[in-house]
């Protein structure tokens, strides 16, 4: 866009734009950065809604509005690479001999500039929103430490079971009361695995011997799944289990239940 | 540096002067088959002794604390080692070596015979030291590996392509993705700079030969000596691990994990030596008058890559050498029952494991850079921001290895730090598209196979980027870690770009490495296959990502089953496109049309020299005036 063949005239910068805008490759570019930019955002916008599973922690829904926003913002990019690609492509000679040569550009350094100037603006907008976001995770978790309900999450070949400390029961399924505030203190049995809620939007592996929390709160009422992300042998893809965010009521029903089975599922 | 430089017999066309034939030397007589005979030898000899040992009431060493599976791992381990070692003595490597030793060297003549001058296909089989035989068996070697990985990946997806469709048994999956995972992350770090980069590469900077072209041919036939060991974990029970082979599971694992370790440590070896090789070379062997600003692009890509490979493998081959002693020897690096940590094997592989990706994507790109301005007949736009490019992302890429930690547990304080490192590499990323399009900017693009895998690359490339740039940021990371969104990524990076890339260079350099062209139609039919089948495969796999579906499970949910199906058709096409591209390569260099010396046009030196190139490449030492980009009408 910004490379001139012709400055004889010494046009004013107005004018400048405008000469540039009448040339054929350049309003071809400016048509797909248009179309390509469009297409991803409406793909972000459209599709990860619509592919990831349903929300039931604000966690969750912070993950997946990156997803949405992060393909957004990255459009424009995609867009303006995709777009200079395209109008290359478009222009393809056949034959057996090279076509003529090009104008010889070997650099030109504000493109160079502005460009890296510009990505680094990207970067910088993921970084910051990545932070925030991480930052409101960790202060919420610091928060809600006080009243949250912790339930000790051990990984073996291949299950998972789920010890709840002050109901004093352990079962195989998640129950969780809703916009209950909860601290999961995640261990191994042998090999590693990574316990993950997957509607809960919340992930941390599963070591031996060492425990890793997590905190999470969920805000919705609904069945979840519960999965290892982390290969752990023959039956990695069986080690799943069901989970159930309900109703305080509901939940003191299933502890009561669990217990009068007398206190393990 | 080789003395074949000084030689005044060793100039002119091989034809022209009599074979020399070292007399009563032993070298004569070394090939493949005595090397596998020698290695075979050692290596059942090794195994059965230490069997014999650990099974007699009398061994010595009797250790309570070892147990009859650590006796197998010592004795598998050791048995492998003393094949590859057999192997090397058995194809005369260590004659060099072992000549040193008592105050000698190789003659004059013996130099010559082992840069298999004048020698016809049999060189391929044995020790040669010239580097255009080695870029040839690299580019068999890659294609071997390429096949043998793509079969697997076939196998997996046929797994995969309805729930519960008990293709294979679970454990045999396993096996498959942590096979298909080495197999390929080994033919792709190789992929773009064992064949050009020892072929092509050496000719391109005007240089006679490799630096130390003796390492040259040891850093193939120690990666060779990788391949059977590699093979045989099939033969031990396979291995359960994934490809990142963690801790403890990899020390609880099978006689299989053994192969597994020896390969990485034997290939770890063959990757410092060629890297110290290529990197010397590049320093200390180009022509007269080619200044670093005039070095082209796909030798200062090259070069970065295995500069970076120098420091990154030995951290794995360290990782694995621990995995090793906690198999053998009980140390309990990797245990946390005696006080070690799965921890520190994850940060030592991945301390090799980011570096590596850049390691196979760096020649790839730069190797497209060398195409790009050839096919539009216009400068590379902005030599300096594409070295700039290589070099922050080289830079950059030993800092970022946590990310693949995010969700471990290892140390969430230093997420933050390790998320903005990761982010910022998108800023040196973005300049080498910034040169790709810059070069594209108002030239008429040529069609052909390499041009198109520019654009491809770009495609591919530009999702890939994009797609890291979520994984890298923690909160999402929380989601996406360890699901088919980041499997779809990095098969978007290493395969969509960096093997695209190599597909593009093979292409391109095709006519000077057999002096053949490469089949066009085939060519173009693959591509297609390969590039629509390959998007569709991995986009697919985006969604069965995003919808949740972890990586490396043998079976899966209904509610994934659309994925994974678009996935297995993808992969379909991807492997007819793959055969169909194998078919056309020794199809053409078999019976393709005969190429002239510079096909397309090239200004870089490889193309100045003829097909078969001569032993030393020149006739004359080159001098060079310019940089090879000078293509295009001048504007003011």
């Amino acid at each position: 866009m910004e490379h001139q063949d012709d400055e004889d005239l010494k046009p004013t910068p107005g004018e400048r734009v405008k000469q540039v805008l009448k040339e054929k490759d350049v309003r071809q570019v400016l048509f797909f950065f248009v179309l390509f930019t469009a297409l991803f955002s409406i793909l972000g916008l459209w599709a990860y809604p619509r592919w990831m599973p349903n929300i039931m922690s604000k966690e969750m829904r912070g993950d997946e509005s990156i997803m949405i926003w992060f393909t957004v913002i990255s459009a424009p990019i995609a867009g303006i690479v995709l777009a200079f690609a395209m109008r290359s492509f478009i222009d393809i000679q056949r034959g057996d001999t090279p076509p003529e040569d090009g104008p010889a550009i070997s650099g030109h350094t504000p493109t160079v500039v502005i460009w890296t100037a510009v990505s680094f603006l990207f970067c910088t907008v993921a970084i910051v929103w990545g932070m925030t976001e991480m930052n409101t995770w960790s202060q919420d978790a610091i928060a809600k430490e006080s009243n949250a309900m912790v339930v000790n999450v051990t990984g073996a070949q291949w299950s998972w079971s789920f010890n709840y400390p002050a109901q004093g029961i352990t079962t195989h399924e998640l129950n969780l009361p809703v916009k209950q505030p909860i601290t999961f203190n995640v261990i191994s049995d042998d090999v590693n695995h990574s316990f993950w809620p997957v509607e809960l939007g919340v992930k941390v592996d599963a070591n031996r011997l060492a425990t890793t929390v997590v905190h999470v709160t969920p805000d919705k009422i609904g069945a979840f799944e519960v999965k290892c992300a982390e290969l752990c042998g023959i039956y990695h893809a069986y080690m799943e289990t069901n989970g159930q965010v309900e109703s305080r009521a509901d939940f003191d029903n299933w502890v009561s239940t669990v217990k009068a089975q007398g206190g393990a599922q | 540096m080789t003395t074949l430089t000084h030689n005044p017999a060793a100039s002119g066309p091989a034809a022209s002067r009599p074979v020399p034939q070292p007399k009563k030397s032993l070298i004569t007589r070394l090939h493949m088959g005595t090397g596998m005979v020698v290695g075979i030898i050692f290596c059942w000899g090794t195994y059965f002794v230490l069997r014999h040992h650990f099974s007699s009431p009398y061994r010595i060493n009797h250790d309570e604390g070892l147990t009859d599976s650590h006796n197998v791992n010592i004795t598998l381990l050791a048995s492998m080692f003393m094949w590859c070692l057999g192997f090397l003595i058995g194809i005369g490597a260590l004659i060099g070596p072992f000549r040193w030793l008592i105050g000698k060297d190789l003659t004059a003549e013996e130099q010559l015979y082992l840069a298999g001058d004048g020698q016809d296909w049999k060189r391929y089989f044995r020790y040669c030291t010239d580097h255009k035989v080695v870029g040839i068996q690299y580019l068999v070697g890659v294609m071997t590996l390429l096949g043998a990985g793509g079969t697997m990946a076939m196998m997996i997806r046929t797994n995969l392509v309805t729930p519960g469709s008990h293709f294979v048994a679970p454990h045999v999956y396993n096996s498959l993705v942590g096979l298909h995972g080495i197999t390929m992350i080994i033919a792709l770090i190789i992929v773009s700079t064992g064949p050009f980069g020892n072929f092509i590469m050496p000719i391109m900077i005007g240089a006679a030969d490799m630096a130390f072209p003796r390492l040259n041919a040891l850093s193939w036939w120690v990666l060779f000596t990788a391949i059977p060991v590699l093979c045989s974990a099939w033969f031990l029970g396979g291995i359960p691990t994934g490809w990142t082979a963690y801790a403890p599971l990899s020390t609880q694992a099978g006689p299989g994990m053994n192969a597994f370790l020896a390969t990485i440590i034997i290939f770890a070896f063959s990757t410092a030596v060629a890297g110290a090789n290529i990197t010397t070379t590049v320093i200390a062997m180009r022509a007269k008058g080619m200044t670093w600003n005039r070095v082209p692009i796909f030798v200062v890509g090259a070069t970065i890559s295995v500069a970076l490979a120098v420091p990154a493998f030995p951290t794995f081959m360290a990782a694995m050498i621990q995995t090793g002693l906690d198999r053998t020897f009980a140390t309990g690096f990797y245990d946390a029952n005696i006080g070690g940590s799965g921890w520190l094997y994850a940060n030592l592989f991945w301390i090799m494991g980011h570096p590596e990706v850049y390691v196979i994507l760096i020649p790839g790109v730069a190797a497209l850079m060398e195409i790009a301005p050839v096919f539009v007949r216009k400068p590379l736009f902005s030599y300096g921001a594409a070295i700039a490019g290589f070099a922050g992302i080289a830079g950059l890429s030993i800092l970022v290895w946590a990310h693949h930690m995010y969700m471990s547990g290892w140390m969430p304080s230093l997420n933050g730090p390790f998320m903005v490192t990761t982010e910022f590499i998108s800023i040196p990323t973005g300049l080498l598209f910034l040169v790709l399009i810059g070069t594209m900017w108002r030239g008429r693009p040529w069609m052909k196979l390499p041009m198109l895998s520019v654009y491809a690359f770009i495609w591919d490339f530009l999702i890939g980027g994009i797609t890291g740039i979520y994984l890298s940021d923690v909160p999402a990371d929380n989601y996406l870690h360890g699901s088919m969104y980041v499997t779809a990524h990095f098969h978007y990076t290493l395969m969509g770009a960096a093997l695209t890339g190599a597909i593009g260079g093979l292409a391109f350099w095709f006519p000077k490495m057999t002096g053949r062209m490469l089949n066009e139609r085939g060519g173009y039919i693959s591509f297609w296959l390969v590039q629509i089948g390959f998007n569709v495969l991995f986009l697919g796999m985006f969604l069965s990502g995003a919808e949740g579906q972890p990586r490396r499970v043998a079976d899966y949910g209904q509610v994934f089953a659309h994925a994974n199906l678009i996935s297995t058709v993808g992969a379909y096409s991807v492997g007819v496109g793959a055969l169909i591209l194998l078919w056309a390569v020794i199809h053409s260099a078999r019976s393709g049309k005969i190429a002239p010396m510079n096909p397309w046009g090239s200004k870089t030196l490889e193309w100045t020299v003829p097909y078969p190139v001569p032993l030393v490449n020149f006739d004359e030492p080159p001098i060079v005036t310019s940089d090879p980009y000078g293509y295009g009408r001048s504007v003011k």
